[in-house]
């Protein structure tokens, strides 16, 4: 902390204000508070498991010791990631908003806002993994490799701040952008191998390569490496790690730049 | 640059008004090819000046001749269209009602979320917020949103807190003039021992006596532009004449 520039610290100051007051914010009024954060996925995963496992009777793929088969903790897997990749996108686009009129009256790095409303989410996505982990550590299927979770769950929020980062500021002009997002999101998540295995994609259809075009989507990119680490329990591959790291990267770099070119504009939003 | 200096080079700003402004991105494809309306206004127009160091800086001028747009691009609200000005110091404004304060917030949140914009550690504002909550008199509201604030409240905490988180320099919009007599009677107070610190301060007033008692150099704007600036009496005097349409003109001066 001692090394940071006074803006720096100014605006690690603010991150850490603006990702406590969406903290805050979340179980505001609730008893319960944070017990939330566990209820939700532990109720996701039984539900999952009941409706794709009992009822649908779906064979989920072959874990490394056979002590996680379960359709539940399969799905849960790629969830997680594709949840923290919905939330963040749609989090942008509320949390500029939400600083807009702030921001007519007084200058602060808006970014701070974006990257504090993240970081809250990432500490709620942790809290998920954290189930997730417990829970394979009960079935004991459990190895170093679990890492990979994390690593997936990083290069989601980097990927996922890149598009929110350019989702907000197209949406301070047009509110579309919010609906469009909302509906580009809904298809993406059947595009993405996270209710059904990428073994069931056919390898062709229409003349297109499907399942090579499910499999290096960028989220589906993310997913595959949280399950590689925590269900799969083996090391994913260099290329997908290599692609994964790619898109991450280009498209934050891109979208930090873009929303750094455009933020000025804000306060001049009617 | 020295702290408490502040730069303005040939700053021109233009807002854009659209009239029939596409609000949807549909209205915005189906209207793509057709010319849009746009009408450019230009609120300030080659503003050049320094303002020194622990100078009282005033800047006068009727509604609309863009002191307040001005006072805005110092605070790095909006950015000039053309020129550059810069500022160096820790800078505290005050612009309007409630200027910085988030309405969900309490008030005691909102003097923590202002210190953070301002460069402020938490501990620091921790410190500062019994002295901010006595020089307000907002009392047990300090924990209450404030939105439920009365304009005076408002005033009176944005005050408190840009004088207490120790600023280097001071943008005031006559917002002063909503408290009462007593709270006015401490700001004038506050800002004078504030320059006795060397603060920077610049106050956008339409009140010509108060003006001439705090400032050291007024700026007179009209249309955009600076038509007099210099000594606080006798550009005063040439505002008030221009006001008066060339009547004769009294001031109460300070001697």
């Amino acid at each position: 902390m001692l090394t940071l520039s006074p803006a720096a610290r100014k605006s690690a100051n603010l991150i850490y204000h603006f990702a406590q007051r969406e903290s805050k914010a979340r179980y505001k009024r609730s008893l319960l508070g944070w017990f939330w954060s566990f209820a939700n996925p532990l109720t996701t995963v039984a539900v999952y498991s009941f409706v794709f496992g009992v009822v649908y009777r779906a064979t989920p793929p072959a874990t490394e010791n056979g002590n996680a088969e379960n359709f539940g903790l399969f799905l849960f897997t790629g969830l997680i990631s594709w949840s923290l990749f919905v939330g963040i996108i749609n989090g942008c686009m509320g949390w500029l908003q939400g600083v807009s009129d702030l921001r007519k009256k007084i200058y602060f790095p808006t970014e701070t806002a974006l990257l504090g409303g993240a970081a809250s989410n990432a500490v709620q996505t942790s809290l998920e993994a954290l189930v997730l982990v417990v829970i394979m550590v009960v079935l004991s299927n459990i190895s170093w490799t679990v890492l990979f979770l994390f690593v997936a769950l990083i290069l989601t929020m980097a990927f996922g701040l890149g598009i929110g980062f350019i989702a907000a500021i197209m949406n301070a002009r047009y509110r579309d952008i919010l609906y469009l997002v909302g509906v580009l999101l809904n298809v993406g998540f059947f595009l993405v191998p996270i209710v059904y295995p990428l073994s069931l994609v056919p390898d062709e259809k229409w003349g297109l390569p499907v399942r090579t075009l499910v499999e290096w989507n960028p989220p589906a990119l993310f997913v595959g490496i949280a399950r590689d680490g925590v269900y799969f329990l083996q090391v994913p591959s260099l290329s997908r790690l290599a692609a994964a790291t790619a898109w991450a990267g280009v498209t934050f770099t891109i979208g930090w730049v873009y929303f750094r070119a455009r933020s000025m504009e804000i306060s001049e939003e009617p | 640059m020295t702290v408490g200096q502040i730069t303005v080079r040939d700053v021109s700003k233009r807002f854009r008004l659209e009239r029939n402004r596409p609000s949807s991105l549909k209205e915005a494809l189906l209207r793509a090819r057709r010319r849009r309306d746009v009408d450019d206004f230009w609120v300030l127009r080659g503003i050049d000046f320094d303002i020194e160091p622990g100078s009282f800086f005033g800047l006068i001028g009727h509604n609309g001749s863009g002191k307040s747009t001005l006072l805005r691009l110092m605070a790095n609200i909006h950015r000039p269209t053309m020129g550059e000005i810069s500022t160096e110091g820790r800078m505290s404004a005050l612009l309007e009602l409630g200027s910085g304060f988030h309405p969900d917030l309490t008030g005691r949140e909102n003097v923590y979320l202002n210190g953070a914009m301002l460069g402020l550690s938490r501990r620091h504002m921790h410190e500062a917020m019994d002295e901010i909550i006595e020089f307000s008199g907002i009392g047990e509201f300090i924990d209450e949103p404030v939105k439920i604030y009365s304009s005076g409240m408002y005033v009176r905490l944005g005050f408190a807190v840009s004088v207490n988180v120790d600023p280097e320099i001071l943008l005031v919009d006559e917002v002063i003039a909503v408290g009462d007599e007593e709270f006015q009677l401490r700001c004038m107070d506050h800002m004078n021992q504030l320059r006795d610190k060397g603060c920077t301060i610049v106050l956008v007033s339409h009140n010509a006596a108060l003006m001439e008692s705090l400032c050291d150099t007024v700026a007179w704007l009209d249309h955009g532009r600076v038509l007099e600036i210099g000594e606080p009496t006798p550009v005063l005097r040439k505002y008030l004449d221009h006001m008066r349409g060339g009547g004769d003109t009294t001031l109460t001066t300070r001697d």
